[in-house]
């Protein structure tokens, strides 16, 4: 950002450098850090939903664990009062003063966030693989399904997790875990790479 | 690794998400300046300690960061059920049931 | 070297001979042989030695069952693995392995003394030995038994390999991929449901691998095993895993697998990782694990060249090697009649059956004669001949439950032995399932499941091909599809220790070949009182080698309860425990080790202090700026000199790990009442408090700076440790005491970056960056908090100080908190900034006089004792902790209060945790009356400084105590717990 008073520039740094084998686009897939996005997580008293959907045109999914993916903006509902709204930069301004409106109306709570995750995409064949190999849900389609969302972990991390496709996975981290979340995905992939378990030995 | 399930996810999720928190239904005295201190120190420490069937709190914190209340068998270390928190204690008569 | 191998036999790549070293003497085998089967292929029986006696012992049986034959495997520095079973270990050309426990050679060993001297060693020999006197533990007793104790070498370089592991799914999970698991994986699979067959065994197929002559569907076993496996290969929804050990049934249907990727591997890929630990969460479990056949107990029965029938039928069909030339067959079973002809078919000559049972089928009769051989009924081995191999065996007739005194000697160069059949129930009975004992087979067999799970096939109790796969495809929701034509596996007795015509007490027949326990061991400790199967097991130490028992358990177990005399069915079985197997820690820690070992948190600002040359500490899970050192600084040095910047010029300090809470709704003052210690209603927007929050017993739990930024809006800080209990404890009492209060917690902690800035010309470097704030000091006093913005980006401004400096704590989103600090930073050079780390933090901060939770404070300490009263809203009728503050002896004299130090030398800095006493020279144990807290070197006033806490410490003030210490009793006065600057005037430079 640019200052009126001083002209210098801030710049940004998410603090994340993912290893060339995530990032290399091969066929099985790989893994994106998503550049910065704006972040709110909006608390209110479930009962007031229909109410704050109205007053404030936000999908507001109604049930713990779905999600509304429209354009670049994703809300999930992570709780019985909890959702996180994540959205690409363009709309920044246009939610700062939604929620402003929202806040004046409705008893509720909205705290910027945007800083405190990092997104990553997780995306191709090998997707449930890598988070699978530190995440103990299970992600096949059937009980995961596309638009499913949660919080859960990832070894020593907690994450949040949302399908956006059968081979595409959203997940947000805090942002100092985040280091240690992508070198478990490089092992993760680079394993996979040099191994295939359970695979039948060739006579 | 237990599965539990959280009343308010209404799903059973894997045990490293969750977090114990105690023996439940111990309410927290609305004036605790009117107890002596015998009371305030049965309140403040003494638990059951049940062998057998225990009513305790759990964590999602992990999840969908609810606490919510369980009754679990401790020889077993089966959960017999879960109930979000604010429920009153299931009667021995409705755990036989799901028990069954 | 006389070759065993049997042409048109065996499932090995006969293709390609490869080469391999075993003791330093080269041998050959081929691919798709185990160690055991191409030592035995090259006529090598003796394999190692035995634990206590030193005792030749060679290969008992084929699988992971496997007592005797331990070796050390070595694949060069860092990859040396020892106490490997060389019947599971898979031929690789090239592969390198010793024996072990034996000095100076295997065939000759010194240690085989303790067999002649054995009646010294008997069961209990440590407990009963090694009593007393006590002084001789580190000396003697220890060194002497860690030397003579455990097989193998321990590693002695850091494990070269790395692993992996991976969470799972599946609606059926089955373990074992003998023909009941593999009929059970075809049913289950057969809808589309997901299906996992794992097998401990290179090759799945379990015992059809040793039975080539079994019929099922009219094909022969191993054309039905590649059809099987290869329509279970086509199914997507079904993951065959070889190599792979289920090594514990957990909670729920988890289970733990070990698959081992790379030690059947000639050419290691170091890239690979050499074992990976599925976590599978099944939702049906069928356990189809098989059964281990029996030893029978009889004097000799341990000698090289004595082994388990059914391992000669592997050896043979499996590996096409004869385990002998001249073989002897001895048997309360039938199956081993199977072993018997196999191998005379194979043209190996069978010496003679010896039936310990009076009546044996006619059929069989029938079958050794057309084959010509000789059936002893009625018959027992008294003993066995041979040093380093068996040359042959003494029989005697048993008839009416009599041993006759003649005997007989048979000429043999090995002896097979089967006395029954034992189900592995080990992962049943892991899982909580109970076991009921079923007296015709003379084992104990699943019995009530405590998870969804099945037991299918000869771990059932369940055995003969034809009622395996029935049994199996059942469980698989399948019917039964298949037609076998099969030799009856036929019935047998159990025995426990065999008779005899010996003096018992002279013989030595062995129940535990891995631990050397004879049968006389566990008759003695039942004497000497020991009654529970628990206890004798522990006592004699039989079960509790690294194969846990799997042959032994059950002999022990029988001859325990005769010795008790308590039925079998009642003694009950010793606890089986996970892993099934020997199992590597680097199976177990997965890809958590090195840097994946834990989460290292660090701050957007730690890259910066790491070019610049930062050391680091841990604090919780973030790494921290400690100090950064100029030049050839030490520590002392570097925190010395950030000190005196910071109180003369201008210090920077990275704050970003501090705990942030966001507190929002109408409630949130009300909420913050009773959370904390101070009061909040009447706190102006814009304003700081300091905060002091409790545990319910009164004790201070963590304390921090809270802004009110609106009426329903608060910033509240946290100690850096105690962000997520903070967080914990407010969300516990929020949802269930007071969940009608409207307020919510968003933990911020990683939102914000957070720059302080301490020191005279604080504001004057951040004035010129500042948007929409005014720094002046009416307009913005000290503990106050502002939004504005800073180089354009919004900030959250705070006039607070940790040092007892002019302080500014600029909080900005975390991902432009380098770029700020580098533009802050390089203005700052004007104004002679330096950037300082936790140290000087810590020293800057006891100069003042302000506590560290958890350092100054212990679990222990009430505001009270922390001299914080001040902190306490006394009007608030509640708060948490408020209650216990009146307990009786919260208000007792006498309790330890926080006082500062000073030491009478002023160059002497206290340790930390250091005792404090009253007066000097007092006898031991001496009478403590506090300790220290906290201790530095104060360059600011050029001498130490002390935080204490000390019974009854403010009264005393003025008062000198003491501080005993190895080399010397310091001396120190009680003062108060400011040191610098107590009327904090240095907050108010403008």
């Amino acid at each position: 950002m640019l200052s009126e008073k001083t002209g210098i520039h801030l710049s940004i740094d998410q603090g994340v450098r993912l290893a060339p084998i995530l990032t290399n686009e091969t066929e099985i897939g790989g893994v994106r850090l998503i550049d910065e996005q704006v972040r709110y997580s909006l608390r209110f008293k479930p009962e007031d939903i229909a109410a704050v959907r109205k007053a404030s045109q936000l999908d507001l999914p109604a049930n713990i664990g779905m999600s509304s993916i429209k354009g670049g903006q994703l809300v999930l509902r992570l709780g019985p009062d909890e959702w996180l709204l994540i959205s690409d930069l363009s709309r920044a301004l246009a939610l700062k003063q939604t929620f402003a409106t929202l806040s004046s109306k409705f008893t509720c709570s909205v705290v910027d966030i945007s800083h405190r995750n990092l997104g990553f995409i997780v995306h191709g064949e090998n997707a449930e693989n890598i988070l699978n190999t530190g995440c103990p849900l299970d992600l096949s389609l059937h009980v995961f399904p596309v638009g499913k969302c949660t919080r859960t972990v990832y070894e020593n991390t907690e994450i949040i997790l949302l399908r956006k496709a059968e081979h595409e996975f959203h997940v947000e981290v805090w942002r100092s875990f985040a280091p240690y979340l992508s070198r478990f995905f490089e092992t993760s992939v680079t394993d996979k790479a040099q191994i295939r378990m359970g695979a039948r030995d060739d006579k | 690794m237990l599965l539990i399930k959280c009343p308010y996810c209404e799903e059973e999720r894997p045990e490293i998400e969750f977090s114990y928190a105690g023996e439940a239904h111990i309410v927290r005295p609305t004036d605790p300046s009117k107890m002596d201190d015998t009371a305030w120190a049965e309140y403040l420490f003494i638990r059951d300690n049940t062998r057998g069937v225990h009513y305790e709190r759990w964590y999602h914190i992990h999840g969908c960061a609810r606490f919510f209340n369980a009754v679990r068998d401790t020889i077993s270390d089966k959960f017999i059920m879960t109930y979000k928190m604010g429920l009153p204690r299931p009667a021995d008569v409705e755990i036989a049931k799901v028990k069954e | 070297m006389k070759n065993f191998r049997k042409t048109g036999r065996g499932r090995i790549r006969r293709a390609r001979l490869i080469s391999f070293t075993f003791d330093d003497r080269q041998y050959q085998g081929f691919v798709g042989d185990t160690l055991a089967s191409a030592l035995l292929a090259n006529g090598v029986h003796l394999i190692g030695r035995s634990f206590k006696y030193h005792r030749p012992r060679g290969f008992l049986g084929a699988g992971s069952e496997e007592a005797n034959a331990l070796v050390t495997f070595d694949r060069g520095p860092g990859r040396v693995t020892s106490n490997v079973r060389a019947t599971t270990l898979e031929l690789f050309d090239g592969l390198v392995a010793y024996s072990q426990n034996n000095y100076p050679n295997l065939k000759f060993d010194l240690g085989a003394i303790n067999d002649i001297f054995s009646m010294m060693f008997p069961a209990g020999f440590y407990n009963k030995t090694f009593m007393w006197p006590k002084s001789f533990w580190d000396k003697v007793y220890e060194p002497v038994i860690r030397k003579l104790a455990g097989l193998g070498p321990a590693p002695t370089e850091a494990d070269a390999d790395h692993y992996a592991s991976l969470y799972g799914h599946c609606e059926v999970l089955v373990v074992g991929a003998g023909p009941a698991g593999i009929a059970a994986a075809l049913a289950a699979s057969e809808k589309g449901d997901r299906v996992i067959l794992a097998d401990e065994q290179n090759e799945l197929g379990g015992s059809l691998l040793s039975n080539p002559e079994a019929r099922i569907d009219g094909q022969l076993a191993w054309q039905w095993l590649d059809k099987s496996l290869e329509t279970l290969w086509l199914r997507k929804n079904v993951t065959l895993l070889s190599r792979t050990t289920v090594i514990g049934y957990y909670h729920d249907n988890f289970l733990g697998l070990v698959e081992r990727l790379t030690d059947h591997q000639g050419d290691i890929n170091p890239a690979s990782p050499r074992e990976c630990l599925h976590r599978i969460r099944a939702g049906k479990v069928i356990l189809a694990a098989g059964a281990i056949e029996r030893p029978l107990v009889f004097a000799g029965n341990d000698r090289p060249g004595v082994m388990l029938a059914s391992a000669a039928q592997t050896y043979l069909n499996r590996y096409g090697v004869a385990v002998g030339d001249n073989v002897a067959v001895f048997t309360s079973h039938d199956s081993a009649y199977e072993t018997a002809f196999d191998l005379s078919d194979a043209g190996v000559k069978i010496s003679s059956i010896i039936d310990l049972r009076a009546d044996v089928s006619e059929i069989l009769l029938q079958q050794a004669h057309e084959r010509g051989i000789a059936v002893l009924t009625g018959t027992v081995v008294c003993g066995t001949k041979g040093r380093l191999r068996i040359t042959g065996v003494r029989v005697a007739k048993f008839q009416n439950q009599k041993v006759s005194n003649g005997t007989e000697h048979i000429a043999c160069d090995c002896l097979l032995m089967t006395g029954g059949w034992t189900p592995s129930v080990h992962l049943f009975s892991h899982s909580k399932g109970s076991l009921k004992w079923q007296d015709d087979i003379g084992a104990a067999v699943p019995d009530m499941a405590n998870e969804n799970t099945l037991s299918v096939g000869a771990c059932n109790g369940t055995f003969g091909l034809s009622a395996g796969l029935e049994e199996g495809s059942i469980a698989g929701g399948g019917g039964n599809p298949f037609r076998t034509e099969e030799t009856e596996f036929g019935t047998g007795q159990t025995w426990q220790t065999l008779p005899t015509n010996r003096d018992p007490s002279r013989i030595k027949a062995f129940v535990d070949f891995q631990n050397d326990v004879t049968e006389k061991d566990i008759n003695l400790a039942v004497l000497e009182g020991f009654k529970s199967i628990e206890h004798v097991k522990r006592y004699t130490t039989t079960g509790m080698a690294t194969d846990q028992g799997k042959t032994s358990n059950l002999n022990a177990v029988q001859i325990a309860s005769k010795a008790i005399q308590i039925p079998v069915q009642k003694i009950g079985l010793t606890t089986f425990r996970p892993p099934f197997t020997p199992t590597s820690f680097g199976a177990l820690v997965g890809h958590r080790a090195d840097d994946l070992f834990d989460v290292t948190r660090k701050t957007s600002i730690d890259g910066w202090a790491d070019d610049n040359g930062a050391v680091f500490e841990p604090v919780s899970l973030w790494r921290r700026a400690r100090y950064f050192p100029q030049g050839n600084e030490d520590m002392h040095a570097a925190v010395a000199r950030e000190c005196k910047a910071t109180r003369n010029e201008l210090g920077i300090f990275d704050a970003s790990t501090l705990g942030k809470i966001e507190v929002v709704g109408p409630d949130a003052a009300k909420f913050m009442n009773l959370m904390y210690t101070n009061p909040w209603t009447m706190l102006a927007i814009g304003r700081c408090r300091y905060g002091l929050m409790l545990h319910e017993d009164g004790y201070i739990m963590d304390d921090g700076v809270i802004g009110r930024l609106a009426d329903d809006r608060f910033h509240v800080t946290t100690t850096t440790g105690g962000a997520p209990r903070v967080l914990r404890m407010m969300e516990d009492y929020l949802q269930t005491e007071w969940p009608d209060l409207n307020v919510w917690l968003t933990s911020t902690t990683e939102q914000w970056a957070v720059i302080a800035l301490n020191g005279p010309h604080a504001r004057k470097l951040l004035e010129p960056f500042i948007d929409g704030i005014d720094l002046g000091p009416e307009a913005f006093p000290h503990m106050a908090v502002r939004e504005g913005t800073i180089f354009g980006v919004e900030t959250r401004l705070f006039r607070v100080s940790f040092s007892g400096e002019l302080g500014f704590e600029i909080n900005v989103p975390a991902h432009y908190g380098r770029a700020l600090w580098e533009k802050l930073f390089n203005a700052g050079k004007a104004y002679g900034i330096t950037p300082y780390g936790t140290e000087t933090m810590h020293v800057l901060r006891a100069e003042k006089g302000y506590i560290i939770v958890g350092q100054d404070t212990d679990g222990t300490i009430t505001p009270d004792d922390a001299g914080m009263s001040w902190a306490i809203g006394k009007k608030k009728p509640d708060f948490v902790g408020k209650r216990s503050l009146a307990r009786a002896d919260i208000q007792a004299p006498g309790r330890k209060q926080l006082v500062g130090l000073l030491t009478t030398d002023p160059n002497i800095v206290l340790e930390e945790g250091a005792q404090i006493v009253a007066t000097p020279g007092q006898s031991v144990p001496m009478t403590m009356i506090g300790h220290v807290t906290s201790s530095y070197w104060s360059t600011t006033l050029n001498r130490s400084i002390a935080l204490a806490v000390v019974k009854s410490g403010r009264a005393q003030t003025g008062s000198n105590i003491y501080v005993p210490m190895p080399e010397k009793t310091h001396e120190a006065k009680i003062c108060a717990t400011v040191f610098y600057d107590p009327k904090g005037e240095r907050l108010n430079v403008v």
